[in-house]
C-alpha cells in the first residue's frame, strides 16, 4: 500500500529521529511509503489560537501533497486529530489519514514486534490521541478499558509498563497555551514528570512529541535522569 | 412590551429545530439484586442508620431506650399515636430532638426517601428537628429514581423531598461533617411485616 | 479585558505552589469520588445521552415550556416575574422585600444571584443577605467571591476559615477544626433562619408539567429558610427547565454523583404550592440566556445543570483556582458561558485550557465544553479581540508555514522554527526557558536526513 508520510513541523525539525523511526516501522511492515517534500505543517498551532481561518494555506499545500495517497500516516495524534477535525475542502483526506499507532493497530493490524527496550516506561496519554482520536479509554467515561499504544508496547520485548496514579491527565502543552498561560502550563508539566517518577519511570513515551517537547523541557531543567521517547522510537528499538 | 413578551420572543426567535424527547426506561443489566439491602448498605454509606423491624412496637421501644422523657420528641405517625402533638408555628419547633414521621417509600441506589408536607406536620419539621427518623415499608424500596418517580406519577402534594440521609457539608477542606444545618442524624425504620423478631442491621 | 487576566491571575496563583498542590489534590479527590460514584451505575453513558436529549428537547421548546410552567405555578399559587437581565431580576427581588417592609434576609446558594451580583445591589440598598451555604457563608465574610459552584470555599484552607470564624463569629482563635467549625456556623445560622422573614433560593430544576420546581441541598438550609420565612423567592435561569416530573428521575441520578459523588443530595425538595399563609415568588431571569440560545454552536452550553464536574476534572483550573476566572461561574462551562455576557472583559477565558476534552467527558448532559472553547477562540479573534502581537505572529506563521521554500530556507538557518515559534515568541521574556530548557537543535531536519537518504 502507498503510504504518505506526514511529519509535522516540529518533529521535521526537531526531531528527526521521530520521522526516521516512523518510517522504519512503515517500511517493516511492507509499506511503500513517500515523504512529499514540500510539506510543512496542518495548521494546529494558528487555529488552536483561533486564527483558523488563516489556515486555509496550509490547508492547500496539505491536499496538495497528500491527496495521491492510499493513507496518510503521522506519528502525531495532536496533528491527525487537527487534519480530521478542521481541514477545509479535503474530505478524501480526513477519512484516510490515521496516527501512527492506530495505523499499526487497526490497518496493518500488528500482532508482534521485532523489537526490544528492556527499561522501566511510562505512557504520557497524550490528550488529542487519547480522547480526540479514542486511541485509549478515557477514565471519565463508564466504558471497558483498552489501549492501542499499550498493546504495541507490550509487544517490546524487556519492557515494563509502570502504572500512574492518574492514568489521563493532560501534561500542560496545549499549543500556544504552553506559553500563553506559562505558570500553569509548566506546573501541569510538572506534576505529571512526578507522577512518572514516583513510580520509577527510566522514559516516558508517547504518541505526541509536543507533549513529550514540553516534558523534556521540565525534566533537563530538573537535571532529571529521565529521558523521552517517541513511542515510534520504542517499537523501533534494538535496545 | 413587557419583560415577559420580550424574553417569550427572543427565545421563541432563538431556539432550534424540534428534538424529540428519548424513552427513559433505563437498561436494568447490572443491578443489585436485593433493593432492601442496596437500600441499607448505602444508607449507611451517606451517614444514615437503619433498622429493619417487625412493625410499630418495636419502634417504639427502640426510640423510648435512645430519647428520654425530657427530650421533645414530635411524631406525626398514627401508628406511634403517643407521642402526637399539634403545631402552630414552625419556629416553634426548634427545640425538637426528634421528629418521627412516616414516608412513602425509599431508594435503593441512592438511600433516600421520599416525603410529602401531608405527612410532614409542618414542612420545616424534617429539616429543623435535631434528628430525624423515617418509618417506610421494606416491600416500599424501588431501585432507582426511574420507579420512584414511577410510582409519584402525577400525585399531588405542595410540597415533597427526598431525604438521603442526615445534613451535611463538606464545605470545609472536603472533610465531612453531619448535622450541617438540619438534622445530625437521620434514622429509617424498615417495617418488615413477615418478621417475627427485630433484627437490626 | 479585566484588569488582570487568567494568565497573570494564575501566574500569582502559582507563586504558591505547595498551596497549588493541596488545591489541585483536594479537587482531584473529588473528581475520584465522582468516579467511584459513576462506575456503580452500569447505565451511566444511557444516562448522559438520555440528559442531552431531554435537555435538546428543551431547548427546542423552551418557549412553550415556559409558557406551561408560569401558567402551572401561577394555577399553583405562585407569583411569577420576568427579568429581561441582571438589573431587572435584582429590582423585582428588592420591590417585593420592599413590600414586605423586609430588610434581612437569608439566601440559599444560587449562582444565577452571583451572576447578577444581587448581593452587592441588595447591600446598597440597605438590605442584609445572609448566605445560608456554609462554604458560601465562609466566602461571605471573607469579602470574596465564591471560587467554586458546588464548593465555594474550596480555595480556603481550615485555619484560614477559623480565622475568619474568629473575627466574625467569635470562636477561639487557632481553632481549625471542620467539625468545630461547621458547629458554630449552625449555631450562628439557625438564629438567622428562626428570625428572617424572606428567604431567597435558587432553582436546580422547574418541571413545566407541573409548575414545581427542585431545590437540592445537602445542609438542608434552602428548606430551613424557605419553610420559616413568610415570602420564598425562588430566581431561576429560563435554561433550568425541564418538561415533566418523570425527568427529574433522570437528571437527580446525574447530578450529585457529577458533582461530589454521593448518589443524591441529602434534599432534593419539590416547591409547587406556597404553605398556608406564605407567599412563593419565581423569578424567571433570561440575562443574556435567549442570545446564546440562538447561536448554534454555543447554545449547547443551556444544557448545563450546574454540577461543576468540568471544574474537578480541569486540570487548567485545579491549578488556578476560581477566582483566576474573574467571573461568577469560573471553570471550563463558565469559559463558554461568559464571553457571551462581555465577550471583551472574558475573551481570555477560551485560552484558559490545553482543549484536553477532560470536561466534555464529564459532563452529564455531555456539553461539547472543549469544542465550544476552540470555537469561541476563532469568534473571539474574528471579533477583534487578540492582541495586537499575536496576530502579527499568528500571520507570519502562516505565512512561513503555506510556503515550504520559505519554511525550509528559515529551518536551514538555524531551526527558524525554534525561534519564532509560538512556544518561544515574546523575545527577552521567552516563557518557555522561565520552567523549561529549550529543545536542542539537531544537525538536520528529517526533510534533510530523508533527501539524503531515501531519494
Amino acid at each position: 500500500m502507498r503510504v504518505g508520510l506526514f511529519i509535522p513541523c516540529y518533529v521535521d525539525q526537531m526531531y528527526p529521529q521521530v520521522g526516521i523511526a516512523t518510517l522504519h516501522l512503515l517500511e517493516k511492515y511492507g509499506c511503500e511509503v513517500e515523504y512529499p517534500a514540500d510539506q510543512t505543517c496542518c495548521g494546529q498551532p494558528m487555529a488552536n489560537s483561533g486564527f483558523e481561518h488563516l489556515t486555509q494555506g496550509c490547508n492547500d499545500l496539505f491536499i496538495k501533497n497528500f491527496s495521491e495517497f492510499e493513507y496518510i500516516v503521522c506519528p502525531s495524534g495532536s496533528c491527525t486529530l487537527h487534519i480530521k477535525d478542521h481541514l477545509h475542502g479535503g474530505d478524501g483526506i480526513r477519512k484516510k489519514i490515521y496516527e501512527l499507532v492506530e495505523f499499526l493497530t487497526d490497518v496493518l493490524k500488528v500482532e508482534s514486534l521485532d523489537a526490544s527496550f528492556p527499561h522501566k516506561v511510562g505512557l504520557h496519554q497524550s490528550c488529542h490521541g487519547q480522547r480526540g482520536l479514542k486511541m485509549s479509554q478515557m477514565t471519565e467515561l463508564v466504558a471497558p478499558p483498552f489501549s492501542k499504544p499499550e498493546k504495541l508496547l507490550k509487544m517490546v520485548k524487556g519492557i515494563e509498563l509502570i502504572e500512574l496514579t492518574r492514568k489521563d491527565e493532560c501534561c500542560g502543552f496545549g499549543g500556544t497555551f504552553c506559553v500563553a498561560e506559562e505558570a500553569v502550563s509548566v506546573k501541569m508539566g510538572k506534576d505529571r514528570v512526578a507522577d512518572h517518577i514516583h513510580h520509577g519511570a527510566e522514559y516516558i513515551t508517547g504518541a505526541d512529541m509536543s507533549c513529550l517537547m514540553h516534558l523534556e523541557g521540565i525534566l533537563r531543567r530538573q537535571k532529571s535522569p529521565i529521558r523521552v521517547k517517541h513511542i515510534a522510537e520504542i517499537l523501533d528499538s534494538k535496545g | 412590551m413587557s419583560s415577559k413578551d420580550k424574553i417569550l420572543t427572543a427565545v421563541k426567535a432563538s431556539q432550534p429545530e424540534q428534538r424529540e424527547l428519548p424513552p427513559l426506561e433505563p437498561p436494568t443489566e447490572g443491578r443489585p439484586a436485593d433493593p432492601a439491602k442496596q437500600f441499607v448498605e448505602v444508607l449507611e454509606a451517606i451517614g444514615g442508620r437503619a433498622y429493619i423491624v417487625s412493625g410499630w412496637e418495636r419502634i417504639g421501644m427502640i426510640l423510648k431506650e435512645a430519647y428520654t422523657a425530657d427530650k421533645r420528641v414530635v411524631s406525626g405517625c398514627a401508628g406511634l399515636g403517643f407521642m402526637m402533638e399539634s403545631i402552630d408555628d414552625p419556629h416553634s419547633l426548634e427545640n425538637v430532638e426528634l421528629a418521627v414521621l412516616e414516608g412513602h417509600f425509599g431508594v435503593a441506589e441512592n438511600g433516600a426517601c421520599w416525603i410529602t408536607e401531608d405527612r410532614m406536620m409542618e414542612r420545616a419539621l424534617p429539616f429543623i428537628a435535631q434528628n430525624l427518623a423515617l418509618v417506610i415499608h421494606k416491600k416500599d424500596i424501588v431501585p432507582t429514581m426511574y420507579e420512584a418517580y414511577q410510582r409519584i406519577a402525577d400525585a399531588e402534594y405542595g410540597f415533597g423531598t427526598f431525604i438521603a440521609g442526615p445534613s451535611k457539608t463538606a464545605d470545609i477542606e472536603q472533610s465531612l461533617v453531619l448535622g450541617a444545618h438540619g438534622p445530625r442524624s437521620m434514622t429509617v425504620f424498615l417495617i418488615d411485616e413477615g418478621m417475627s423478631d427485630a433484627g437490626f442491621y | 479585558m479585566s484588569k488582570q487576566d487568567h494568565a497573570a491571575l494564575a501566574d500569582a496563583f502559582n507563586k504558591d505552589e505547595s498551596r497549588v498542590d493541596w488545591h489541585d489534590q483536594t479537587l482531584w479527590f473529588v473528581r475520584e469520588k465522582r468516579d467511584k460514584a459513576v462506575n456503580k451505575v452500569p447505565e451511566w453513558e444511557w444516562l448522559r445521552e438520555t440528559a442531552s436529549q431531554i435537555k435538546n428537547n428543551v431547548l427546542s421548546n423552551l418557549s412553550e415550556y415556559l409558557t406551561q410552567f408560569e401558567a402551572q405555578a401561577v394555577q399553583n399559587g405562585v407569583v411569577v416575574h420576568w427579568a429581561a437581565d441582571a438589573n431587572e431580576h435584582n429590582e423585582i427581588v428588592y420591590g417585593l422585600l420592599k413590600k414586605h417592609g423586609v430588610d434581612r434576609m437569608v439566601k440559599s446558594k444560587s449562582m444565577l444571584t452571583e451572576e447578577c451580583h444581587l448581593n452587592e445591589f441588595l447591600a446598597e440598598k440597605g438590605v442584609d443577605v445572609v448566605d445560608t451555604d456554609l462554604g458560601e457563608r465562609v466566602v461571605q465574610l471573607a469579602g470574596e467571591p465564591p471560587s467554586h459552584i458546588v464548593l465555594p470555599c474550596i480555595h480556603k484552607k481550615k485555619e484560614e476559615i477559623g480565622e475568619i470564624f474568629h473575627e466574625h463569629l467569635g470562636t477561639p482563635a487557632g481553632n481549625a477544626d471542620p467539625q468545630f467549625l461547621t458547629h458554630a456556623a449552625r449555631l450562628h445560622l439557625r438564629e438567622k433562619f428562626l428570625t428572617r422573614k424572606a428567604a431567597l433560593t435558587g432553582v436546580n430544576f422547574a418541571v413545566a408539567e407541573t409548575g414545581e420546581f427542585v431545590v437540592c441541598t445537602n445542609e438542608g438550609n434552602a428548606d430551613m429558610g424557605a419553610h420559616l420565612a413568610d415570602i420564598h423567592i425562588a430566581c431561576m435561569g429560563i435554561e433550568k427547565l425541564i418538561p415533566e416530573r418523570k425527568h427529574l428521575g433522570v437528571f437527580l441520578r446525574l447530578l450529585t454523583r457529577s458533582a461530589t459523588g454521593q448518589p443524591v443530595t441529602t434534599y432534593s425538595s419539590h416547591f409547587k404550592k406556597p404553605r398556608p399563609g406564605q407567599e412563593m415568588h419565581i423569578v424567571l431571569v433570561d440575562n443574556g440566556r435567549s442570545t446564546q440560545l440562538g447561536k448554534k454552536d454555543f447554545r449547547n452550553s443551556l444544557k448545563c445543570i450546574r454540577c461543576a464536574a468540568c471544574f474537578n476534572t480541569c486540570p487548567v483550573y485545579r491549578r488556578s483556582g476560581g477566582h483566576s476566572y474573574h467571573t461568577a461561574v469560573a471553570g471550563p462551562i463558565g469559559s463558554i458561558l461568559s464571553p457571551n455576557l462581555d465577550m471583551k472583559k472574558y475573551a481570555d477565558l477560551p485560552f484558559a485550557s490545553t482543549l484536553c476534552g477532560s470536561c466534555s467527558n464529564v459532563c452529564p448532559v455531555k456539553i461539547d465544553i472543549h469544542d465550544q472553547l476552540y470555537k469561541w477562540r476563532q469568534v473571539i479573534v474574528q471579533e477583534g479581540y487578540a492582541p495586537v502581537a499575536k496576530k502579527l505572529m499568528m500571520k507570519t506563521m502562516t505565512w512561513v508555514l503555506s510556503h515550504p521554500s520559505v519554511y525550509h530556507t528559515a529551518g536551514k538557518a538555524g531551526r527558524w522554527f525554534m525561534l519564532n515559534t509560538p512556544f518561544t515568541v515574546n523575545n527577552g521574556l521567552n516563557p518557555w526557558w522561565k520552567g523549561r530548557e529549550m529543545p536542542e537543535a539537531p544537525r538536520e531536519s528529517f526533510g534533510q536526513w530523508y533527501k539524503r537518504n531515501r531519494k
